[in-house]
């Protein structure tokens, strides 16, 4: 942990040498995550609800995909960037360390330019909690809440990240497969699951269980359906799918041949 | 001729790449689902409301992830700002070749690839899931191709200024998301851009990137009037001539240091 926080700081000093492009990049990140939602909200201003969700619901929604896929991108850089490894053949000097591969990898580097969307996922949730106008119980239980379905969205989000990160050991390149497995459901996440069609549904609740970061508990917080299983499934879901992730990024590494020179 | 090689080439190129390509079309017809999925929920028992039905927007959303790779998803910068970086730039711009030409048609070759292994197979795919516009009369065939053209030059021309103004920033990845951002936004890939709130709806469509996505789709659609091609028109030279001009600029900037 002490090793993180130095790798932390130095990667912040590091960035800051170039202050004004560190701002603009963060800043401009944080423009093309909102976006849509600015598209959205157009949308939402001129029909009211989409499939009985109004725009404030929709942005808490949109705000735990967006922070919860942006923390990803800051913190796992190395492991969604993983293919370079592969494609320069770097991974053999991971393997010859006294530490697992995978932890070299998460303290490697971070990738501060993606804060600026993280702020902006968290700045959709303010407004949201303040638009939703939630009696003093639910506002509380909400509140209580976010971390965890955020922190169950971003280990979600990871184990999608590692499974993907794995292929490479067969294919080398895996930027395709990440539209597939992370930007497509993480869009998706974005809004409400009631108004996909069943199998999309079935995609989102099984293989790439996004479904659960964010539309089961805040069902169940908002009153629109649900039990208290409900608050339940999301940390549930997001071990489980942890556990599948790294056994198969075990499993990718038993089967890596270096090409050697 | 040299830039047809080169467009030739840069096609070649890509077809190395066909099969990663195919998946990563699921996961662009997977974003065209939603976004029809959010137009259907939207307009459910709401559809007197707006001037598109829920079918007219399913087609609309996939008539425009079919345009987004010939318009909207192009390299960043036309990569001009990594000759910039490592100076290949002073060797790019002193050939006998046009600069603006050699860098433009590379990425045109790339686009005619996007059109037979992009465009074409994701069309295929809403197709025979949630139904694909058939324009109904053939004069639109004839528009469609120019404005489609004239879609590209203005992306490309727009990621080219993107790019060459490496030489003045060197960093440019700033400049490339807001540029796509604004296509994105204002060219309607999400909301055309006639619902778009006031002013921002009157503004855009003399915006060059509502000609990049809006104008191409809605002429598919026939859905406007083809004199919209003249509003492109009209961007595809300013744009041209505009980079044109700075690419002098640069050429006169460049200073080669010895080594």
């Amino acid at each position: 942990m002490n090793l993180y926080l130095k790798l932390l700081s130095g990667s912040l000093r590091s960035r800051m040498q170039y202050k004004m492009n560190f701002l603009v990049s963060s800043l401009s990140y944080g423009l093309i995550m909102a976006v849509d939602f600015v598209l959205l909200a157009a949308i939402l201003q001129r029909f009211d609800d989409i499939k009985g969700w109004n725009l404030y619901e929709v942005g808490l929604l949109y705000g735990i995909s967006s922070v919860a896929i942006t923390l990803y991108r800051v913190f796992c850089v190395e492991v969604h960037n993983f293919e370079r490894y592969m494609v320069e053949g770097e991974f053999d000097s991971l393997l010859i360390r006294p530490v697992s591969p995978l932890s070299l990898l998460l303290t490697k580097n971070i990738d501060l330019s993606r804060i600026g969307g993280t702020i902006q996922g968290v700045l959709i949730l303010v407004i949201s909690i303040i638009g939703l106008k939630l009696n003093n119980v639910e506002l509380f239980l909400l509140l209580i809440y976010l971390p965890v379905t955020i922190f169950s969205g971003l280990v979600i989000c990871f184990s999608l990240g590692l499974i993907t990160a794995t292929i490479a050991f067969w294919t080398q390149r895996i930027k395709d497969f990440q539209t597939f497995t992370l930007y497509a459901p993480f869009n998706a996440a974005n809004y409400p699951m009631n108004i996909y069609p069943g199998w999309l549904k079935i995609i989102f609740f099984t293989v790439i269980p996004v479904g659960f970061m964010n539309y089961t508990p805040i069902l169940f917080l908002l009153n629109k359906g649900g039990d208290l299983w409900n608050l339940a499934l999301p940390p549930l879901v997001s071990i489980i799918f942890l556990f599948i992730s790294l056994r198969f990024w075990k499993f990718g590494i038993r089967h890596y041949h270096s090409t050697g020179s | 001729m040299v830039y047809w090689i080169l467009l030739q080439k840069s096609f070649l190129r890509n077809m190395q790449y066909k099969v990663a390509h195919l998946i990563n079309n699921a996961a662009s017809a997977i974003f065209g689902f939603v976004f029809i999925a959010i137009w259907v929920g939207v307009l459910q028992g709401k559809e007197n409301e707006s001037p598109y039905s829920a079918l007219d927007m399913t087609y609309y959303i996939a008539a425009v992830q079919c345009i987004l790779w010939l318009s909207g998803f192009l390299t960043a910068g036309l990569n001009i700002q990594n000759g910039v970086r490592n100076g290949a730039i002073s060797l790019e711009l002193a050939r006998p070749t046009n600069f603006f030409l050699y860098v433009t048609s590379q990425e045109a070759g790339r686009l005619l690839y996007n059109l037979f292994f992009r465009s074409l197979p994701i069309g295929l795919v809403f197709s025979f899931t949630v139904g694909f516009y058939i324009p109904q009369h053939i004069p639109s065939y004839f528009f469609l191709c120019i404005s489609i053209l004239f879609a590209m030059i203005i992306s490309i021309n727009l990621h080219y200024l993107v790019g060459i103004s490496a030489c003045w920033t060197t960093e440019i990845n700033w400049a490339h998301f807001v540029n796509f951002t604004l296509l994105v936004g204002l060219g309607g890939q999400l909301v055309p851009i006639d619902l778009l709130p006031a002013p921002l709806s009157y503004i855009t469509p003399y915006l060059p990137f509502a000609g990049a996505i809006y104008y191409p789709v809605m002429i598919f659609l026939e859905k406007v009037s083809s004199e919209v091609i003249l509003i492109q028109l009209v961007w595809v030279v300013v744009l041209t001539s505009f980079n044109l001009w700075l690419t002098e600029k640069a050429r006169h900037k460049l200073e080669i240091q010895g080594g």
